[in-house]
């Protein structure tokens, strides 16, 4: 394998496409029996439709058809079958494919990188990085692209991980810690690194997402195996209602049964709307999920995220900002507001951490006094252990420190007067951080600095709740700390002075309540909290740990994206719901179709009880089925953005949305398809007296060998 | 326009069972929490007594798989029992009427009418019955029927509030039905009856003397306590074969209304005593809702369609105007309002009791109590026909559910495939038992139904449908059309077996669901829950029912009733 060196190929991210002819193949491809099988409602219609077709090729080997036959008739219905089933085919091609492009999208980013492998002897060997396994140690440097998954083992670097996430500030990752984690495919900007590598090839995490895209492991998840169950008993019990029906009519001898008409409703009854599109749903959330940059293991992690009841948050990073920012002054008695802030100007200019920044932005904004210092003139006394407090010496000798009350008390030999001691207490109360200046050891005032909870958190907070999920915050802090942002952000509950173990005893606490437990982690202390958690979300930043323990991983290290990934699991949800709803309501205006269409095509003039089920006002009883038959068709092409994209959903009451639910779609259902089968009829009636139309059902009526009939 | 003043006795009937229901569907709770009800002093110690007997121990709380094997251990004797009592009655003591005994097939099927709460008969009681049977062997039934179905429908509901995995004693369950419900209040409702004018006595016939000349047999016997026990644990059953159409059995406007209020009292109190065994009471309200609704849209559909002149007869001389418009075999003593409560109460309540001839009904009236053994739940039969809507409802909250975005459940239950499967199954053997022996009848030649012109052929047809549909939802009634001889073997064979699977079919789907609840542990409810005791939820799961049952059954109702249709409706 040592192979000279040549320059390592940089990354070309390519957009990619969904190809409609790729979608074509895949969707004549599902015909295949074993796939139409995967779906029993479906695999009825596939077998449905070759015995209509075997009854327009071969009539008189079904001395029953012959009564009724009508080449045209069931030349139309053979059709209309077919591209039913076509139809549904499209629908999970469709989806396949978005899944596909996606993940394509992240996994083209890597195709053809080649990896400096550190042999157990030491030595580097360049080779094709599909070669990897699990375990191998690879060398990764600067300029090029991290070949595989791993954890950096010795070293740190800066990368780059704007092709996968979008971010554009490169991000460090080194050996120990939480932060050891790289992604194949991202670029090297600096450092040198020992990498550990985590994922066998065509076992990363973008190789499992397309598996469950393209279906080879995508395992029905609970819901949707239910729904087959349901689905799947429904079918059989109106297949025994149209085959009694059949003999029945038969029998009775006052209504003539033509086979194809029969096949036409029992079509039209089965739930086939939801029977098609039902794969393309489940496919969507997964792919919607990895859309939001969260790479899912299964679709069941992203179904049970819709079923969640709480939410495990960090505080830090999560709900706050991260850092503590200034955000009130109060100064000592006697002392003017003005020195204050310009101590705290003076002293903070200088200091370069974000609480010291914010000081500084603070006092500017109110308008501290400036004074301009000339280099050399100053000295800065940066904090230090045995210090615990930052300062600066003034070209007048003045040292003006900050830093906390005990701190300056203790260290500085600062005198605190009663009034700042108390404001201090009281901020605490509040959960703020006081800090105290001084000047030549006299107390000036103190800066408050708080851990401000991040913009929108409190909004996304309230969702949740109106989506039924309570959220718990865990942080390091203490209680008066912890309160205040819980107050703040709105949590349902907080847990203060949580210790590493904590999580994972919060999780079983609430999981023997019940409760489904989503939480968020990154670190290899979260792995063990995170694979107990119904929904573990690792960091992409987060350990090799973490990410394999967590079911899925957010390639942007947002830890809110949880909320999103509720939101699409309940969509996903919500749509096989409504769509079944949609289903079932649908039928009961075909049968008000297809039934007085029957009766029609025997007796001309319609019984009075059955012209009362002819709410529609047919007149041709074929064109009637081939509406409802159209119509049952049609109606799943039109619904694939609904399936793909998922029903709208607002985080509303349940009871609010089973109305609106209920409103839309299974009163909808029923009008639509009144309407809906209505139009098509009038369409039909008005082609077929369009002459050169007519025709075309005389030829063909001629051109199949059907003879004598 | 109507005149509503026939109606006032039927809106206060219905307004006093449903004030009562909440007080007497919490006392049926009481007794199948097994908690101290008035009586214990005296029944207790009867009680462990029958336990003793019976080799069980009332602490002892059964798992669902030892429950229905107690259910159709017990059941199984009964079915044996009468069996043997009929084949060989005329040779069993008291068989004073001489009826002999009976044919095997007719036993069989008489057998599996009176154990599985059906009730529906292919003899005529006076010559083909001994008094022994009348007397002893049917009522034994009438008890073990409704007190199988409150057991079963108990123990399911007790499996949504359980999570050891046990439904509780089924032994118990069957005796405390007996001796805290059954016979106390019907013993009550016998002599209520008693003083109405129902015939109680051990004397056998009566000769009387009628002022045309000859002389007329009447026969008597207890029939007060019968007709109570009968109508109450919602048999159907009568002393005589006109059942309540006979004055003996149902002599006034007054018991009329009487034998309406028992045939109501447990089926519309269940969703009470569901409400208390789960602990919460709220819960109830959708169901009896669901109820009422069907039930009070379907008695208006009824008392219009009965209305209405028959337009086949319009112009025929001797129609009278002062009739309605299907004046033959109708109750013309109560009145159209009176007797068409009874009539669709018994049917809805799957009691099966009739008090007019179905078979003159109007179209549009026969499918109208159709309709309501289709549903076999608005409110259906003593116990069974509440767990066959709790079915329905588990199907409903699992779509209903998935639309408000949550794994579906119900009461902190999940519903998972195990559920879903025995609930659609129970759904699915209903039309199956009705339709599969339908078409084997007609398609057949075990009934003619294509010699007749139109009307009557749909007429024949609709008789054979309603036939196995009272059969399988264990209704016990009959649209015996005049040209449909239902006595045959065949029809013996068949209906006997329709009975027993439309019988067990269900309860070893309810029993199913419940063992699969009991050994779940409960969700919590959060914000997030879907609240079923709520208005929107009882909507939801009431246009579920109809709809879903219309699906099933609305081709054959095109082909039956509404064929039928001649004129104008």
């Amino acid at each position: 394998m040592a192979a000279p060196e040549p320059g390592a190929r940089v990354p070309v991210r390519r957009v990619p496409h969904t190809s409609v002819l790729r979608i074509l193949v895949d969707s004549f491809r599902m015909f295949d029996p074993r796939r139409q099988l995967r779906q029993p409602v479906m695999f009825a219609l596939y077998v449905l439709f070759f015995l209509v077709l075997a009854f327009t090729l071969y009539p008189r080997a079904f001395p029953d058809i012959a009564r009724t036959y009508s080449a045209p008739y069931y030349l139309w219905i053979t059709l209309i079958l077919f591209f039913t089933l076509w139809f549904a085919n499209v629908s999970t091609a469709i989806a396949e494919a978005q899944g596909r492009a996606r993940a394509e999208a992240l996994r083209e980013i890597r195709s053809g990188i080649r990896a400096r492998q550190i042999l157990p002897d030491g030595t580097a060997a360049w080779g094709p990085a599909d070669l990897l396994h699990i375990g191998d140690q690879i060398e990764i440097r600067p300029g090029e692209p991290v070949p595989m998954d791993g954890d950096v083992i010795d070293g740190a670097v800066l990368i780059d991980e704007s092709m996968m996430t979008g971010e554009s500030s490169p991000v460090t990752r080194e050996a120990g810690g939480d932060r050891t984690s790289v992604l194949g495919g991202t670029l090297v900007v600096q450092g040198t690194a020992r990498v550990r590598v985590i994922a066998a090839p065509g076992d990363t995490f973008l190789d499992r997402l397309i598996r469950v895209v393209e279906g080879q492991s995508r395992e029905a998840t609970p819901n949707e195996l239910a729904l087959v169950v349901l689905l799947s008993a429904l079918t059989i019990t109106l297949l025994t209602v149209v085959v009694t029906f059949v003999f029945l009519a038969d029998s009775t001898g006052y209504l003539l049964v033509d086979l194809a008409t029969i096949v036409a409703l029992f079509v039209c009854l089965m739930p086939t709307t939801i029977g098609a599109l039902l794969p393309a749903i489940g496919i969507s959330g997964i792919t919607r999920t990895a859309r939001a940059n969260v790479i899912t293991k299964s679709g069941r992690a992203v179904e049970a995220a819709g079923d969640l009841d709480v939410l495990i948050l960090d505080k830090t990073g999560t709900i706050t900002v991260g850092n503590r920012l200034a955000v009130q002054f109060v100064a000592a008695p006697g002392v003017p507001e003005t020195e204050l802030l310009e101590a705290a100007l003076l002293s903070s200019t200088l200091d370069n951490t974000p609480e010291g920044r914010s000081i500084a932005r603070l006092a500017a904004r109110r308008n501290a006094p400036t004074r301009r210092l000339e280099p050399g003139q100053f000295k800065v006394l940066p904090f230090t252990a045995e210090r615990q407090m930052s300062g600066i010496t003034l070209p007048d000798g003045t040292e003006l420190f900050k830093g906390s009350l005990p701190a300056m008390e203790r260290q500085g030999g600062v005198a605190i007067p009663p009034e700042l001691r108390q404001a201090a207490a009281a901020a605490s109360q509040e959960g703020m951080t006081p800090l105290v200046f001084s000047a030549q050891h006299r107390a000036l005032g103190l800066v408050l600095l708080k851990d401000v909870v991040k913009p929108g958190i409190r909004d996304r907070i309230r969702e949740l709740r109106t989506m039924g999920i309570r959220t718990i915050m865990c942080t390091g802090d203490n209680r008066l700390t912890a309160a205040a942002i819980a107050r703040e952000s709105g949590v349902d509950e907080f847990v203060a002075e949580a210790k590493p173990e904590s999580k994972l005893l919060l999780v079983d606490r609430e999981k023997s309540l019940g409760r489904l437990v989503a939480m968020t982690g990154d670190g290899t202390n979260d792995a063990p909290a995170l694979a107990r958690a119904d929904v573990g979300l690792a960091m992409n930043s987060g350990t090799g740990a973490a990410k394999e323990a967590g079911n899925m991983v957010d390639l942007d290290n947002d830890p809110t994206k949880l909320i999103e990934v509720v939101s699409i699991g309940k969509q996903l949800l919500i749509t096989r719901g409504a769509l079944t709803t949609f289903s079932i309501t649908n039928d009961v205006a075909k049968y008000f179709a297809i039934l007085p269409a029957m009766f029609l095509a025997t007796n001309a003039v319609p019984l009075p009880g059955i012209a009362l089920m002819n709410l529609l006002g047919f007149t041709d009883p074929h064109l009637a089925v081939l509406a409802a038959l159209l119509f049952n068709g049609l109606i799943i092409p039109i619904l694939i953005p609904l399936a793909l994209i998922g029903v709208p959903f607002r985080p509303r009451s349940a009871i609010d949305l089973l109305r609106r639910n209920l409103l839309y779609y299974g009163i909808g259902g029923l009008v639509s398809a009144f309407v809906g089968i209505k139009l098509l009829y009038v369409l039909l009636v008005w082609l077929v007296a369009v002459p050169a139309f007519a025709h075309v059902g005389v030829v063909v009526g001629h051109v199949l060998p059907l003879g004598g009939l | 326009m109507m005149d509503l003043a026939p109606f006032w006795d039927v809106i206060v009937l219905i307004a006093l069972v449903l004030c009562l229901a909440p007080w007497f569907g919490a006392y049926l709770g009481k007794i199948y929490l097994n908690r101290p009800t008035t009586g214990d002093t005296i029944l207790i110690p009867i009680e462990s007594a029958i336990y003793r007997l019976l080799g069980t121990s009332p602490q002892k709380s059964m798992r669902a798989r030892e429950y229905l094997f107690a259910v159709l251990w017990v059941n199984g004797g009964v079915l044996v029992f009468l069996f043997l009592f009929f084949l060989f009655q005329n040779g069993l003591p008291l068989d004073a009427t001489g009826a002999p005994g009976m044919r095997w097939d007719l036993a069989f099927h008489s057998a599996a009418s009176f154990t599985t709460n059906t009730d529906f008969t292919h003899f005529t009681n006076e010559s083909q019955l001994s008094l022994g049977a009348l007397v002893f062997a049917w009522p034994l039934a009438l008890f073990a029927s409704a007190a199988t179905g409150l057991a079963v429908v108990a123990a399911m509901i007790r499996g949504l509030v359980r999570k050891d995995g046990t439904l509780g004693n089924f032994y118990v369950d069957l005796v405390r039905s007996v001796t805290r419900l059954l016979l106390p209040l019907s013993f009550v409702f016998a002599l209520i009856l008693v003083a109405l004018g129902v015939p109680e006595t051990l004397r056998n016939v009566v000769i009387a003397h009628p002022l045309t000349g000859g002389t007329q047999t009447i026969e008597l016997g207890p029939v007060a306590s019968f007709t109570s026990i009968s109508l109450f644990g919602t048999n159907g059953g009568g002393f005589y074969s006109a059942n309540a159409a006979s004055p003996l059995a149902n002599p006034s406007a007054v018991s009329d209304l009487f034998e309406t209020f028992v045939m109501m009292l447990i089926p519309f109190s269940t969703p009470f005593a569901f409400g208390q065994i789960v602990r919460k009471r709220g819960e109830a309200w959708p169901f009896l809702g669901t109820i009422l609704i069907v039930f009070l849209i379907a008695f208006g559909v009824f008392v219009a369609a009965q209305a209405v002149a028959n337009p086949a007869l319009a112009g025929l001389s001797g129609v009278g105007a002062s009739t309605n418009g299907y004046p033959v075999g109708q109750e013309t003593r109560f009145g159209l309002a009176d007797g068409s409560l009874f009539q669709v109460v018994s049917v809805y309540s799957n009691v099966g009791a009739n008090n007019m001839q179905i078979g003159a009904l109007s179209p549009v009236g026969q499918l109208v109590l159709m309709f309501g053994m289709f549903t076999q739940s608005t409110p259906g039969g003593e116990g069974t026909g509440f767990g066959t809507l709790l079915l329905f409802a588990i199907l409903g909250i699992f779509v209903g559910g998935l639309m408000v975005g949550r794994t579906p459940e119900y009461l902190g239950k999940k519903i998972g495939t195990g559920q879903v499967k025995w609930a659609a199954l129970a759904l699915l053997a209903h039309p199956a038992a009705v339709l599969i022996p339908t078409v084997v009848a007609v398609a057949g030649g075990f009934v003619t139904v294509s010699s007749g012109t139109l009307p009557a052929s749909a007429h024949t047809f609709t008789s054979v449908l309603y036939e196995f549909t009272s059969e399988s939802a264990n209704n016990g009634s009959a649209l015996a059309a005049a040209n449909f001889n239902d006595t045959t073997p065949f029809f013996n064979i068949a209906g006997g077996i329709v009975m027993l699977v439309g019988r067990y079919v269900p309860i070893l789907a309810m029993l199913a669901v419940a063992g699969m609840f009991s050994e779940q542990g409960f969700l919590p409810p959060g914000p997030g829950t879907l609240k079923t005791a709520s208005a929107t939820f009882t909507i939801y799961i009431t246009l579920f029912l109809i709809v879903v049952t219309t699906l099933l059954f609305l081709p054959v109702i095109a082909l039956g009733p509404l064929s039928q249709i001649v004129g104008g409706v």
